[in-house]
């Protein structure tokens, strides 16, 4: 029996930024509902500190979640020098656009790039579908 | 022998270099044209497809499905149009006119407000050929164009041999990005990367100017003030600067009035002039705004009501379907259910919706109607504004039996 799945699996906050990526846009480009569009979008791009103290290697699935919804994506490390605990980094896609919030202040823009969410192992989950 | 040069229509820079092979009426080579590009001039060619509840349908009845839906909505949205030519733009304005609707594109919440600025003349602009010609200093500021527009700096801004540029990058053209991670761009910028917090553009910005006016330049987060001044100093040493603005550097700020203001410091104290040109994604945003402003005065976010025109955040996409306020959508060219924040973009799924798009999305799969157009630049021909607000003509490479945009709305107006 593994004990291990009995214990609260660590969970830290985080700040996720939104960027494009060229990758990406021609996945999306040759076959939005594509496996590469989905491997290029469905990510998360964290500080190495940060994907050890979830106890997890970079590959593996997250959850990533907050009062909007929730989505299961792929961990990576960031590569970037600059150490950035708790700060994130995902390409805009519909997965991050699960986390944006709804309040905008009456102004008609969405908050794309400034996410506040939490992580978690998705212990094997798998990613998340793109439905409505 | 002549050559047929071609314009890829896979971003706001309308490349006008592009040549292709083709082989059965398809696309099969491209040369010139980036990563993006040639993903996109191969996009052609697919069936025609009208869809109505999901299953195929004849055009006819598919136009007279989505027809019905329009006129028997109160408050129609009409949305999108990024991606359609010039001619297209102008018969949805028509057609929101007639239908006395809500007319909206992704600019109201993206790079709206720049062009906006720019039409009412608030900043000085200049065209990417001017850059590529004259340009000594190029500033990407929350921008990353070699993701996002990834010939700008082999075509435009930081490469080229231009007329009075000979010498080039190596010796003539400095690149800096100012960006709160080290993006593609920024590493090509090298030294002349100035990382900020999220959301210290404005900070950066008021210390920047303090800088070129001999203050010292301080910030709330201890910006190095020599790397600003250095950073200043070489603004003021630009002979012809241009700032390109990115949605890092838009989303940052609560209004542009810091941008204003840097842009007028620099064309104060500057040897030379500054310039300022939007990071424009969609090839026709920017066509959209200006065809817009000239028929209203607003270049997105407007309510035609019995003659008269509306217009404010309240009749922008999200808040519109945030409040319910929308009873159909006709959308063209856009795929919200992806691009708008789910918490918002799923009260689309409570009315009906019109697609007209070349592309299979999450939001033409949720459609009542869904018209599978020619890709435009691709398969349909016209005329479509350069982010730097350059009219650009194109014609298609490849027949179709697709419809394109503006033969789809004609058909609409004639329906109604």
């Amino acid at each position: 029996m593994d004990f291990g799945s009995f214990l609260s699996a660590p969970e830290i906050k985080i700040k996720i930024v939104t960027y494009r990526d060229i990758f990406q846009n021609k996945a999306m480009i040759e076959d939005r509902f594509g496996e590469d569009y989905r491997a290029s979008s469905a990510l998360i791009k964290l500080d190495p500190a940060d994907l050890k103290q979830l106890g997890i290697k970079k590959g593996d699935t997250v959850i990533v979640k907050n009062s909007f919804g929730k989505i299961v994506v792929r961990a990576e490390e960031s590569g970037y020098e600059a150490p950035h605990r708790g700060t994130a980094y995902m390409p805009n896609s519909p997965w991050s656009n699960s986390l944006v919030s709804d309040e905008t202040g009456g102004k008609g823009v969405p908050r794309f790039k400034d996410i506040t969410a939490t992580v978690t192992t998705a212990k094997g989950e798998k990613v998340t579908e793109l439905e409505f | 022998m002549e050559k047929d040069y071609y314009v890829c229509t896979g971003c706001g820079l309308l490349c006008d270099d592009i040549e292709v092979e083709l082989e059965k009426n398809a696309v099969n080579k491209v040369y010139t044209a980036c990563r993006v590009g040639v993903a996109h001039m191969k996009e052609g060619s697919r069936d025609s497809a009208f869809l109505v509840d999901g299953k195929p349908a004849d055009e006819a009845a598919a136009i007279k499905e989505a027809a019905l839906i329009l006129k028997n909505a109160k408050n129609p949205l009409v949305f999108g149009l990024g991606t359609s030519t010039n001619e297209a733009q102008k018969l949805a304005i028509e057609l929101a006119k007639k239908l006395s609707a809500t007319l909206d594109d992704t600019s109201s919440f993206c790079l709206g407000p720049v062009v906006e600025a720019l039409l009412q003349e608030k900043f000085k602009t200049c065209t990417l050929d001017d850059i590529r010609h004259k340009a000594d200093v190029a500033i990407f500021w929350g921008a990353d164009p070699s993701d996002s527009h990834p010939r700008h700096l082999s075509k435009f801004s930081y490469f080229p041999r231009g007329q009075e540029k000979q010498r080039g990058w190596e010796e003539e053209r400095t690149a800096i990005c100012v960006d709160i991670r080290k993006s593609h761009t920024a590493k090509i910028c090298g030294n002349y990367f100035f990382q900020v917090p999220q959301g210290g553009d404005a900070e950066f910005i008021e210390a920047l100017i303090a800088g070129l006016s001999g203050k010292i330049p301080k910030t709330s987060y201890n910006y190095p003030p020599k790397k600003l001044l250095e950073l200043a100093n070489i603004l003021k040493g630009a002979k012809f600067g241009t700032i390109f603005v990115g949605l890092g550097l838009l989303y940052s700020l609560e209004d542009l009035g810091p941008l204003v203001r840097l842009l007028e410091t620099l064309n104060e104290k500057a040897k030379g002039s500054f310039h300022l040109v939007p990071m424009v994604g969609h090839y026709n945003m920017r066509g959209f705004n200006e065809n817009l402003f000239a028929e209203t005065g607003y270049v997105n976010s407007v309510k035609f009501e019995e003659g008269a025109v509306k217009h404010g955040p309240e009749y922008s996409v999200v808040e519109a379907l945030k409040a319910k306020a929308v009873d159909a959508a006709l959308i063209i060219g856009s795929d919200p259910l992806s691009s708008l924040p789910r918490s918002i973009a799923k009260n689309l799924l409570e009315i009906p919706i019109i697609t007209v798009d070349p592309c299979e999305t999450l939001t033409s799969r949720k459609a009542k109607v869904a018209i599978r157009s020619g890709v435009s630049g691709v398969e349909s021909g016209g005329s479509a504004t350069r982010m730097d607000g350059v009219e650009v003509s194109f014609k298609p490479i490849v027949e179709t039996n697709r419809p394109s945009d503006e033969e789809v709305l004609k058909k609409l107006m004639e329906a109604l």
